[in-house]
């Protein structure tokens, strides 16, 4: 349908456009006929830059993305697939599994066969899922095409507004006013002028025509805010750009020192605190039980700063942060963050300080620090040699009745140690078991037994920790309590985040706070016809139109001027 | 002024493509951490027991069996006089073979090492990056990676026997 679009004030309007824009005047002829209604006012009846008479493919792409319905359906199917996702755990929170098949039995195990389906949708991953960050740009793109769409033409509608509109105009207004004036017209339009202005309004006259405005840049606001959701969703969006973010986790027992994979740092762990609430700190219905008053990791962060690609070398470690985190207070350096997740209360040994004893006199020859990991391999006691030849971890016997490790972790560590020096030829043979109970000390003695009876031991030395136990407490013994949890996280996209929830906020405030108010009015032969319009508080912009009339000589109350009141 | 607007909303479009497609594009192929068949192996550069540092890059080009290995892991232990003799079947012919241990000390993997009297490398994996990053999850674990440079076949679990190594490094040899 080619539609006829010049106004009769002579000024051609593009397709789509419903009221003049040069005069205001109502281009459709229903809208003409039907007079009493008010006008609709949506982006001042200029037509959307989309709007075309013969569109091509790329302005129906274009026209999709700009309907702000299209625009409702993209916002309303995130938000179903949004929440799709937080009917069970996303698989990102669960961090001990990596493979398919263990999230699928995960899934199945904790949820039953709705896990098993809700997996194999794909809805464990629903925020990473090609559906979902699709729904995100489609949503991104529809923000820049509907705002640039009706930003553009509204910005030139406002900035060149006529000042005499047409008549039809005018009355159809929601607040209107038509009356005989007694005065002078141009007078009388003067000291309208004058009241409007004391309300701060911007007037412009035009012989017995004017217009008077106030607050435009309100009308700006809806499109700020956008921007800011731009930003915001780019921002969101730069988190793929690799190196921008990072969320992994470590663990760390008491003194362990670990490097943190894809980074140059290396995280030490020297202490976990844990410390409950005291009964008498306690809500009664709560006393007596155990509830949580702090985590907290004593941390240091180390950076490389040499030796850091030679794995035969030690690599050279400069401390570059310390802190104490606690729940939401992160050790933070250059964007790296690190975060308390969770601990795990794990008795495991860091180092015991045992010596060389005389096993007939139970006299010492000398003491040494014995590291449970990676151990020195010989040691200087007195006047012995101590060469360390085994190391078992987690000492036990594999099917073939040979002693080997269980695992890597000092569970029951076992050396065995071979000893030269004066009064021995070649070396002596002995195993040692650190840990203070029963079954390691009968292991120790029956494996120094066998070494005995084999001819490669004496038994005239022991291995022994010299008074283990001291006023109840363990000396010469060097343990961790607890393995702490770290989560390691990189977001260089945070402060853009930031910025763009700022302007959004700033957009949001301006639309909100401050609203749009027009006045236009003419005098034609003596008959005053005014009309104005606002896109929010319409009281307001009656009462300012009631009091500039009441002061110019016309009593009229606000309520009086609603031209609604004919439709509802 | 029309022109203007028709290079504006290619241009938009184009940044709309652009960046969506990358965005979408992420999420469609976001590489999962378990490594399988016909994925390229990440690259690594551990200390071995011989001292050197032994980096993937120096197999390149060459028929390469990696086991992920530990002694406190029976299998592990039960198939490495297999692989042994598997490499000392097939080295002639260009295999290599890597046993990269599990984050063990050094003496504890020495030791065994001298016991079964391995000859291949055996590289420390002090970190345990190694091993995430190929994404053991279970011991043994052993890596058959072609000439070119991918992975033909990964084996969880064992022990694997010689006939089982065998059959699989036949088909690393195949040209």
């Amino acid at each position: 349908m080619i539609e006829n679009s010049k106004c009769e004030c002579g000024h051609q309007n593009p397709v789509g456009t419903v009221l003049c824009e040069s005069c205001g005047k109502p281009l459709f002829e229903d809208s003409q006929n039907d007079a009493d209604t008010p006008l609709e006012m949506r982006y001042d009846g200029v037509a959307r830059r989309s709007q075309k008479e013969d569109p091509a493919i790329i302005d129906r792409i274009w026209s999709f993305f700009s309907s702000v319905k299209i625009a409702i359906i993209l916002i309303f199917l995130t938000l179903v697939g949004a929440s799709l996702g937080t009917i069970f755990v996303q698989e990102s929170t669960l961090i001990n599994l990596k493979t398919t098949e263990e999230f699928a039995d995960y899934y199945e195990e904790t949820y039953g066969t709705a896990g098993l389906i809700y997996h194999a949708l794909g809805l464990s991953r629903t925020y990473e899922s090609w559906w979902f960050v699709g729904l995100l740009v489609m949503i991104g793109t529809s923000l820049v095409i509907c705002s640039l769409d009706r930003v553009l033409p509204l910005y030139r509608a406002l900035s060149k507004q006529q000042i005499r509109k047409h008549l039809q105009f005018i009355t159809r207004q929601q607040v209107v006013y038509t009356g005989r004036i007694e005065q002078e017209p141009e007078a009388w339009v003067a000291a309208a002028a004058q009241q409007l202005k004391r309300k701060r309004y911007r007037v412009w006259q035009e012989g017995s025509a004017l217009l008077a405005e106030k607050n435009r840049f309100s009308r700006w606001g809806p499109y700020i805010n956008h921007i800011g959701l731009i930003v915001f969703l780019l921002a969101v969006l730069a988190r793929g750009i690799p190196g921008w973010h990072m969320d992994q986790y470590v663990s760390l027992y008491e003194g362990e020192r670990e490097p943190i994979p894809g980074t140059n740092y290396y995280v030490q762990s020297d202490k976990f605190n844990l410390q409950l609430y005291k009964d008498e700190e306690l809500a009664d219905n709560q006393k007596g039980t155990n509830v949580v008053k702090l985590y907290e990791t004593k941390a240091k962060l180390f950076e490389c700063i040499d030796v850091c690609d030679d794995p035969t070398k030690e690599p050279v470690l400069r401390q570059v942060q310390q802190h104490a985190i606690h729940v939401n207070s992160p050790l933070q350096y250059k964007g790296l963050k690190l975060y308390q997740n969770s601990y795990r209360q794990h008795i495991r040994l860091i180092s015991v300080h045992p010596s060389l004893m005389d096993t007939a006199t139970g006299k010492s020859f000398g003491s040494f620090d014995l590291m449970m990991d990676n151990p020195k391999l010989t040691y200087d006691v007195g006047p012995y040699k101590i060469r360390l030849s085994d190391y078992y971890p987690d000492f036990g016997f594999d099917d073939q009745k040979r002693p080997m490790t269980k695992s890597r972790e000092p569970n029951n560590p076992a050396f065995i140690f071979r000893v030269s020096g004066p009064g021995i030829t070649g070396e002596e043979v002995y195993s040692y078991f650190p840990l203070p109970n029963a079954s390691s000390k009968d292991f120790q003695e029956s494996l120094n037994a066998a070494f005995k009876e084999a001819g490669a031991n004496t038994g005239r030395f022991t291995f022994k920790v010299a008074n283990m136990f001291q006023q109840g407490k363990m000396e010469g013994v060097k343990y961790s309590e607890f393995s702490t949890f770290l989560n390691v996280r990189v977001d260089r996209a945070m402060p853009y985040i930031w910025v763009g929830a700022a302007i959004s906020m700033i957009g949001l405030i301006m639309g909100f706070y401050w609203q749009h108010r027009r006045i236009w009015l003419r005098i034609d032969d003596g008959m005053l016809s005014l009309g104005a319009h606002t896109n929010k508080n319409s009281y307001g912009l009656r009462a300012d139109v009631a009091s500039t009339l009441g002061k110019t000589g016309i009593t009229v109350t606000p309520k009086e001027l609603d031209n609604r009141r004919n439709v509802r | 002024m029309k022109r203007n607007r028709k290079t504006m909303q290619y241009l938009i479009l184009a940044a709309v493509l652009l960046i969506g497609g990358y965005a979408i594009g992420n999420s469609l192929f976001s590489t999962s951490e378990v490594l399988q068949k016909g994925d390229t192996p990440p690259g690594f550069r551990l200390a071995g027991l011989d001292d050197k540092a032994h980096d993937l890059k120096d197999y390149e080009g060459k028929p390469l069996i990696i086991n992920f290995w530990g002694t406190f892991c029976g299998p592990c232990r039960d198939e490495m006089p297999a692989l042994q003799k598997q490499y000392d079947k097939w080295q002639a012919q260009g295999l290599e073979l890597i046993g990269i241990n599990l984050g063990e000390d050094r003496l504890t993997a020495e030791s065994f090492v001298r016991n079964v009297d391995v000859n291949f490398p055996i590289l420390l994996d002090k970190d345990r990056q190694t091993l995430n990053e190929y994404g053991v999850r279970q011991y043994p674990t052993t890596f058959f990676i072609s000439a070119d440079g991918t992975i033909q076949d990964v084996v969880v679990g064992g022990p694997l026997s010689e006939q089982e190594i065998e059959t699989r490094v036949q088909q690393l040899m195949m040209p």
